[in-house]
């Protein structure tokens, strides 16, 4: 599994889109047979308790991309701030396992991971 | 030597700047910044707590006014994080900002003096791009100069992004 992380605007989707996957094998935060899994974040925001739920399934993925959230104020609402740390947690997790880690930096890609086994 | 270690929320950098300080000479200091005012933030103390638990830190509770604090040996500190020491000094009872930037330095300078080795955890909190009030534009933006003056101070800097070390100045041990 690839993890792709970045702000928003970064250039995740056209990196997507660089490594072969069109538009058609890109599922929007809901988890199915595709097997690139866009916009992990909305997965996780409406039950931050059940992110790690999604680990497993995540793993089989090709490709996970995640908008990193956790680089503003911490929002005022308790809700908004387990959703965030959630997470984060999660893409750390993820990052652990994956094969290689990606961070989008104004339309760079920037490996932040690769096994060259 | 002095690391900075910067990152968003959750981005791994609790346990990584505790796994660096074992790396280096004891005795273990690990001064805790944050204010236990609620259910949550005594949450974050014990899952915290549980991570060092029999790592051997001595822990020091220590909202602000860093510089005063003694030691009965040199060794390495962990100061974790500015972001809730900036917010403790710079807002009093009644809600009023206070110029602390340069106390801020000459406090954690005399940490600096009284360790061997100092790993300060910072935040990235200026990237949201949301116009807050000028409270919070004044705490992003005090937030920014004092991560600059570190990482121009310190020997070392790293960011943490999803559990990952990227080193941005000097080595890390």
């Amino acid at each position: 599994m690839i993890l792709v992380i970045g702000g928003v605007g970064s250039g995740k989707r056209d990196y997507v889109r660089e490594l072969g996957y069109e538009d058609s094998m890109v599922a929007d935060a809901v988890m199915d047979e595709r097997p690139v899994l866009y916009n992990l974040q909305n997965l996780v925001f409406p039950h931050p308790e059940k992110a790690m739920d999604l680990f497993d399934a995540l793993l089989e993925k090709d490709l996970v991309v995640c908008h990193e959230v956790g680089s503003g104020i911490i929002p005022a609402l308790a809700h908004d701030r387990a959703g965030r740390e959630a997470v984060g947690r999660l893409c750390s997790r993820l990052a652990a396992r994956a094969e290689k880690v990606v961070r989008m930096v104004c339309g760079i890609p920037v490996i932040l991971k690769e096994d060259l086994s | 030597m002095r690391i900075l270690l910067t990152g968003g929320s959750a981005s791994g950098k609790s346990t990584y700047a505790e796994k660096l300080s074992l790396l280096l000479p004891p005795p273990h200091y690990y001064i805790a910044t944050m204010e236990v005012m609620d259910e949550e933030a005594r949450k974050k103390v014990i899952r915290h707590q549980g991570m060092r638990a029999g790592k051997g830190f001595i822990t020091i509770e220590r909202p602000k006014d860093l510089g005063g604090l003694d030691f009965d040996e040199a060794g390495t500190i962990l100061v974790e994080c500015l972001c809730n020491l900036l917010a403790n000094e710079m807002f009093d009872r009644e809600g009023r900002m206070l110029d602390v930037y340069n106390k801020i330095l000459d406090d954690l300078e005399e940490l600096e003096k009284k360790s061997r080795n100092l790993i300060l955890v910072t935040n990235e909190v200026g990237s949201d791009g949301y116009p807050y009030g000028p409270g919070t534009q004044a705490y992003i933006q005090l937030l920014g100069r004092l991560n600059r003056a570190f990482a121009a101070r310190f020997d070392s800097l790293a960011e943490l992004a999803a559990g990952i070390p990227l080193v941005l100045k000097g080595e890390l041990p």
